[in-house]
């Protein structure tokens, strides 16, 4: 006789014979990775998401860019300052082999305006153990763009990595909180009844009957701090990404209201509920400890497929400027003057919206291998 | 019937009034009022005259009742002036609600022509080649973003190929020598607004349509119209079709408000002078006066049609009884 087996495995084992749905997994799961070990991406190779260079615009995908001529002189002023000694060593280095024409005190500077590579060629002619620290620095003066540059110079590999941390954080976040607004609307309409059920579902029904976008531009364009009480909550640097999630969120738990409404309904007229009530329990015992974990996976499908329509609905504002606020990057404000751009770099222009795609479709996939795995009628025992 | 109508209509005018009402107070809270705005271009104006202006605007008073008066004004058919056109919204407005219904119509039309036959076919056949790719197809469809497929569709046909005007209305400053040649030039500057607005709208539709044909197919009506021997054409088109497509009717309605949603995005990235751009436009202008009236018009006429929609609904399936 087989063994019995619990549901969890039942659906887990369910879930991932949904073929699309395991791609998603993978994708979404190695895009988090990615996405969190920015930081690291950032300080290995040298680049940074705000660091502009406006000598190297609109470069293509693969190509290396050399740094401006006055940052390359700050970088190695500051060097020379914590390290005077090795500076002293080199210089009088290069003055002696004859290296470069020019006075001891000039030699970093001159050695510092050649392009990269004679900077490299040079320092090899140095056999100083002290030139290992201006090696590593001088590596610094070339980066290499995987996908080139945006309309400042910006390198769009790492604000795409930055911009998935932002986009994917919000859409994530967004969903959860409205999962659970959602589930306490419906929750207490559903298990109340009466006028309470009627006056929450009047607004939800209201709500959802808005066309999204307008109301949310209408919404974005106010200016939230002169409401009082916000203004301590919204400030800083990450400003905009948290009036993106408040907004976000102010108008997406209506679907879930309805849903977790529809299931409470039901679920408050089972056994359990009544047994729960005549041991005494209180309202919110019966509603978190009884009514939730029977929703939980209904909730689960709708927060899935949430995140990707939060991820659209940021983009969509970020790439109408009233989303996010550069600098801080987000797929949609990378996007934000691809009108423009679109004659100049094809790159910049499509690559973010590509990333929003695949995301979004990974998580709508994810959702539906979710949602029959869950469904007892499609179990193949 | 007649009273879940006067119902449903009496609804939807508290919600019209709701909205305006919040909107008006919203806009109070946008950065900078006109009398700020007023300021800044003449820095000679003395904090007397700024109260003098505020007194003659009527701007100190609560917003309920500016509110109230405001709403008065709309009444006698007076919307305003606008600060960037320089023009009495009433001169603007039209032609742009004109201009987004047709884009949203078109786009409506021809989301359901593919998306019926698509979904239509799929559900004959379940997992078949053809269901596989429609279920995908669905799904990509709905995921992509709207404005993003816009600036692709720009790229490829306006900057690659140069086959489709890249933004705009029509030609500007044309001379049609027929009005058949205006309507040929208007349908070559809609072609690619209504290709970024619909591939959303088929993604949703196809995967409604499908599962409402396979209800339908399931159903004891279909067994008894296979039981007394009709052909399997009749018993498609005759008996399943045409009752899977009742339940469409209610997504169109639902549709309505997000199409109009899209219809925004696109006018923006095709620069297609409809409502949705205008209200975006004079947001980002700070025009007031035009943001708030448009704003308030486009969501009204969303609202009644939705409405409209919804009520055809009980015309269609006398089945449904509101009571």
């Amino acid at each position: 006789m087989d063994h019995a087996r619990s549901m969890r495995s039942m659906i887990i084992e369910e879930f991932f014979r949904h073929k699309l749905a395991v791609v998603g997994l993978v994708v979404i799961v190695s895009l988090t990775i990615l996405a969190l070990s920015a930081d690291l991406i950032s300080d290995w190779t040298g680049i940074d998401p705000n660091s502009q260079n406006v000598s190297a615009r609109y470069l293509e995908p693969f190509t290396y860019a050399e740094e401006a001529a006055d940052q390359r002189e700050n970088k190695i002023t500051e060097w020379i300052k914590d390290n005077p000694e090795n500076a002293k060593k080199i210089s009088a280095a290069i003055v002696e082999k004859q290296l470069l024409n020019v006075t001891v005190d000039d030699a970093l500077y001159e050695l510092v305006s050649k392009n990269p590579e004679e900077i490299q060629k040079l320092l090899k002619q140095i056999d100083l153990p002290e030139k290992k620290s201006l090696q590593t620095l001088s590596k610094t003066f070339s980066t290499f763009h995987l996908f080139g540059t945006d309309e400042i110079g910006r390198d769009v590999a790492i604000r795409l990595l930055y911009g998935t941390r932002v986009s994917m954080g919000v859409g994530v976040l967004v969903a959860l909180v409205s999962a659970l607004i959602g589930f306490l609307i419906g929750g207490i309409a559903g298990f109340y009844q009466g006028i309470i059920d009627t006056l929450l579902m009047r607004v939800t029904d209201a709500l959802l009957s808005l066309p999204i976008v307008p109301v949310l531009i209408v919404f974005a364009a106010i200016d939230l701090t002169k409401l009082p009480g916000l203004k301590s909550l919204i400030s800083g640097e990450f400003e905009s990404v948290f009036k993106m999630v408040i907004l976000l969120c102010l108008f997406s738990w209506m679907p879930v209201a309805r849903l977790v409404r529809g299931s409470i309904l039901t679920l408050r007229e089972r056994e359990f509920v009544l047994a729960a009530r005549t041991l005494g329990a209180k309202d919110s015992t019966i509603i978190f400890r009884h009514l939730l974990p029977n929703v939980i996976a209904t909730l689960l499908v709708s927060v899935t497929l949430g995140v990707g329509e939060s991820i659209l609905f940021e983009a969509a504002l970020s790439f109408l400027g009233l989303g996010i606020m550069p600098p801080t990057a987000s797929w949609g404000n990378m996007l934000n003057n691809a009108q423009e751009v679109i004659y100049k770099s094809v790159w910049i222009a499509i690559l973010p919206g590509l990333l929003i795609w695949i995301t979004v479709v990974s998580f709508n996939f994810i959702g539906d291998g979710l949602q029959e795995a869950m469904d007892p009628k499609s179990v193949k025992r | 019937m007649s009273s879940y109508i006067l119902r449903r209509i009496i609804q939807t005018m508290i919600m019209i009034a709701l909205v305006s009402y919040v909107c008006f107070f919203l806009m109070s809270l946008m950065p900078g009022d006109p009398i700020e705005l007023m300021l800044s271009s003449n820095p000679k104006m003395t904090t007397a005259d700024v109260e003098r202006l505020r007194e003659l605007y009527g701007l100190n008073q609560p917003a309920t009742t500016r509110y109230i008066n405001w709403v008065k004004t709309i009444a006698h058919g007076d919307l305003g002036y606008s600060r960037t056109y320089r023009v009495p919204v009433t001169e603007i407005i039209g032609a742009r609600l004109l201009n987004s219904f047709i884009l949203s119509l078109i786009a409506l039309i021809f989301s359901l022509a593919i998306a019926i036959p698509l979904g239509v076919f799929s559900a004959l056949r379940p997992n078949s080649k053809l269901d596989t790719f429609v279920s995908i197809f669905s799904f990509t469809g709905i995921s992509v973003p709207s404005f993003w497929l816009g600036l692709l569709l720009i790229l490829i046909f306006a900057v690659k190929l140069g086959w489709l005007p890249a933004g705009g209305t029509e030609t500007i400053d044309a001379e049609f020598s027929s009005s058949w040649r205006y309507f040929w030039d208007r349908g070559l500057y809609i072609i690619l607004p209504v290709l970024s607005l619909s591939l959303q709208q088929i993604g949703r539709f196809v995967r409604f349509v499908r599962s409402s044909m396979r209800e339908t197919l399931q159903t004891d009506f279909v067994r008894t119209a296979k039981a007394k021997g009709l052909s399997m054409h009749d018993v498609i088109w005759k008996h399943a079709f045409r009752n899977a497509l009742i339940p469409v009717i209610t997504i169109i309605a639902l549709s309505i408000s997000t199409i109009f949603s899209g219809a925004l995005l696109t006018e923006t990235v095709f620069a297609y002078q409809g409502v949705g751009k205008l209200i975006y436009d004079s947001i980002m202008a700070n025009d007031y006066n035009v943001a708030m009236v448009s704003f308030i018009i486009s969501v009204s006429m969303v609202l009644i049609m939705s409405l409209v929609a919804d009520l055809l609904y009980g015309v269609i399936d006398p089945r449904i009884s509101y009571s």
